[in-house]
């Protein structure tokens, strides 16, 4: 194959292309969310034909974890990595455009920065692979596409390492290598003049073509070129955003916090500095979703935090004429009974850990859900039917009503605040940031 | 420079500025959006309340509204308790209708019985209060209904009424220690000119003292109890 072959520039035209489409979709999904309200995700690999996907997918999954942004606490939903995506992408297109232009022109120097270069959207990638594996259990298709695109890129920068140089012959090479015209090798012990001499092969670039080394200012240009591509985006970004201040304070707060019979739970965390208030299901996905995302945003462990608990489940919260979440009321007893016994976190912990499995057992059957329940806290089993308990679940809920409370999951108040609904997800920590600054303090 | 550079430079610049501008329409689409949000974009979820259960009808509620409106369960006064003067007045149906309105509180209340003559709670009566009154779910309104039977003046039976849903309240009190007693309770004090409560209340109604002999001039030496499901 040849040493100065396009198909590095080809490969990398369309590992580029394919990185800018996938960022692109990727950043306009998360872009989508920056009006606070939900939306269709883009999840496939031929995102724009496949069309959004309503509901959860690995791509909302991804887009909602801490990982999916940085600067969370300085701008709502933070700056998306896809921006640093596409604008690299942008720059290594305008690279591959080069190569496939310039042919023998290109220096050695420019083909081995693009080679370098080329390199570091993988190994973002594999940061990204790792987390994807280890923190999120799921791969979404949008960032298999930019896994995929900058594998690609990678081998064409390798390809172009590879091909970069020739060797250099005659004086004044510095400035120039020359590809000689060279036949194959002589085999050892073979007589030379029983060799005859055969055609000179033909370098692909021709008989004595020359290759310019380049200048050193080559890498120092094209890498900082690249640090512009990348950021620019993500500073027109952060520029572009809106001013979320004033929505904040939007939600309301609560009309009086003090609960007087004891009925609400005290969750022990490491390290409280804002007190909280949290309105959970034990059954309900969002709940769940929120639960995890104050512990991986380091937040919940910074809450003095008391819980009401707030079974969607008719059986015991007249508010409802359904059940909405058919067993919750009995993990909310549980709760209730773990705080007596010392363990409501690892209850409220395990309900959401094994939420789906609860959830089945609460549609199949009251005493399935309750076999499950005293399988693993065998301690709080008679507690969940004592009248007292029933009572102080009544008391949460008057607690709800008595403070006109949305009859939502999950609903927290900072301190008498109530977060907006709408900023629980991908704005939680720059709201948090704004409204109890000291929870990010060390 | 090279036409190759150029062609670069060009896709570079072109590129550069086609993402930033894209990225910059996707942000000002979503600000307008934030800024001027769609209504069906912001459904509202209901709010945390008391419960309304199917015997609140119109009737009901008004009867309701009135004791609500004139014993002090609401706004800033203290006023306790109605004249069966008031009673009389605003509620504008026949006696055995009024009393039809309170059926329905069969099931979730209860006859607190009283010696002849006297305002005093026994025991059984002083825990199925407490019980009553802990089983309050989401309701509103706590409401006691007193009333005295017609043996003797008509004025000591509306002051015996009186009296014994006073006992009932003030038990209430002491017992729960509850703070906003006086906008959850209200209270009535029926004199002998309504009707009688029949016989048959002493078997559908739960009363403080079961097992006892329970006879028509028995079950309206009362205070029947309940808890009221009603939003108003």
């Amino acid at each position: 194959m040849s040493s100065r072959s396009r198909l590095p520039g080809v490969l990398g035209v369309i590992a580029a292309t394919m990185g800018l489409f996938f960022s692109a979709f990727s950043t306009h999904d998360y872009a989508l969310h920056l009006d606070r309200q939900l939306h269709a995700t883009n999840c496939s690999f031929v995102p724009g034909i496949a069309g959004p996907e309503a509901g959860d997918n690995a791509c909302k999954a991804a887009m909602y974890s801490s990982y999916s942004a940085i600067f969370r606490d300085k701008y709502w939903g933070g700056v998306p990595i896809s921006l640093f995506a596409m604008g690299a992408y942008a720059f290594f297109l305008a690279m591959a455009v080069y190569l496939l232009t310039a042919g023998n022109a290109a220096s050695k120097r420019s083909w081995q920065t693009y080679g370098l270069a080329s390199l570091t959207p993988a190994v973002a990638s594999a940061v990204m692979f790792t987390i994807s594996v280890t923190k999120l259990g799921q791969f979404c298709k949008l960032c298999v596409g930019l896994y995929v695109a900058s594998g690609i890129l990678a081998a064409s920068g390798v390809w172009a390492l590879v091909a970069a140089g020739g060797k250099r012959v005659g004086a004044g090479a510095s400035a120039t290598d020359t590809i000689p015209d060279v036949g194959p090798p002589v085999p050892a012990g073979y007589p030379l003049h029983a060799y005859a001499m055969p055609e000179p092969a033909r370098s692909p670039l021709g008989p004595g073509s020359v290759i310019p080394t380049g200048s050193w200012l080559v890498p120092l240009a094209l890498f900082p070129a690249l640090g512009a591509f990348a950021v620019a985006p993500s500073l027109v970004y952060a520029r572009s955003m809106p001013d979320y201040r004033p929505l904040l304070l939007s939600c309301g707060k609560i009309l009086d916090p003090n609960e007087k019979t004891g009925a609400l739970v005290k969750l022990k965390t490491r390290s409280p500095v804002q007190p909280a208030l949290t309105f959970e299901d034990p059954l309900c996905p969002t709940c769940r979703a929120f639960h995890k995302r104050l512990q991986t945003e380091e937040i919940f462990d910074r809450l003095d935090l008391t819980v009401a608990i707030f079974p969607l489940d008719s059986e015991c919260n007249p508010m409802l004429d359904r059940p909405f979440h058919p067993g919750s009321c009995q993990l909310a007893k549980a709760f209730l009974c773990g705080d007596k016994a010392g363990n409501a976190r690892e209850i409220l912990d395990w309900s959401y850990e094994n939420q789906e499995e609860l959830r089945d057992a609460g549609k199949a059957g009251k005493e399935i859900l309750r076999a499950k329940i005293r399988a693993k806290f065998p301690e709080v089993d008679a507690c969940i039917d004592d009248k007292e308990t029933k009572k102080r679940l009544d008391r949460v809920l008057q607690f709800a009503v008595a403070n006109k409370v949305p009859i939502s999951t999950p609903q927290m108040f900072l301190g008498e605040t109530r977060l907006c609904e709408e900023d629980t997800d991908l704005g939680l920590r720059y709201v948090v940031g704004q409204l109890a600054p000291q929870v990010f303090q060390p | 420079m090279k036409l190759s550079h150029i062609l670069s430079i060009l896709a570079g610049v072109g590129l550069l500025v086609g993402v930033t501008a894209f990225v910059n329409v996707e942000v000002k689409a979503a600000e307008k959006r934030l800024t001027a949000p769609k209504k069906a974009d912001a459904p509202v979820a209901a709010t945390a309340d008391h419960t309304e259960a199917p015997y609140c009808t119109p009737q009901f509620k008004s009867v309701l509204q009135r004791v609500v409106n004139a014993c002090g369960l609401v706004g800033e006064e203290s006023r306790r308790g109605c004249q069966p003067v008031d009673v009389k007045q605003f509620a504008t149906i026949s006696d055995e209708d009024f009393n039809a309105l309170f059926a329905p509180l069969e099931q979730r209340g209860a006859i607190i019985l009283f010696d002849d003559g006297a305002d005093k709670l026994d025991e059984g009566a002083k825990k199925l209060i407490m019980e009553k009154w802990e089983d309050r779910r989401l309701a509103r309104y706590f409401f006691i209904v007193s009333r005295a039977s017609k043996t003797g003046a008509a004025g000591m039976n509306k002051a015996l009424s009186h009296k014994r849903a006073n006992s009932v309240n003030f038990w209430l009190q002491d017992q729960s220690k509850d703070p906003d007693l006086d906008k959850k309770v209200g209270m009535l004090w029926l004199g002998e000119e309504f009707a009688q409560l029949p016989k048959d209340y002493c078997d559908k109604w739960t009363n403080s003292r079961p097992g006892k002999p329970c006879n028509a001039d028995g079950i309206n030496r009362s205070a029947f109890i309940s808890w009221v499901d009603c939003r108003l």
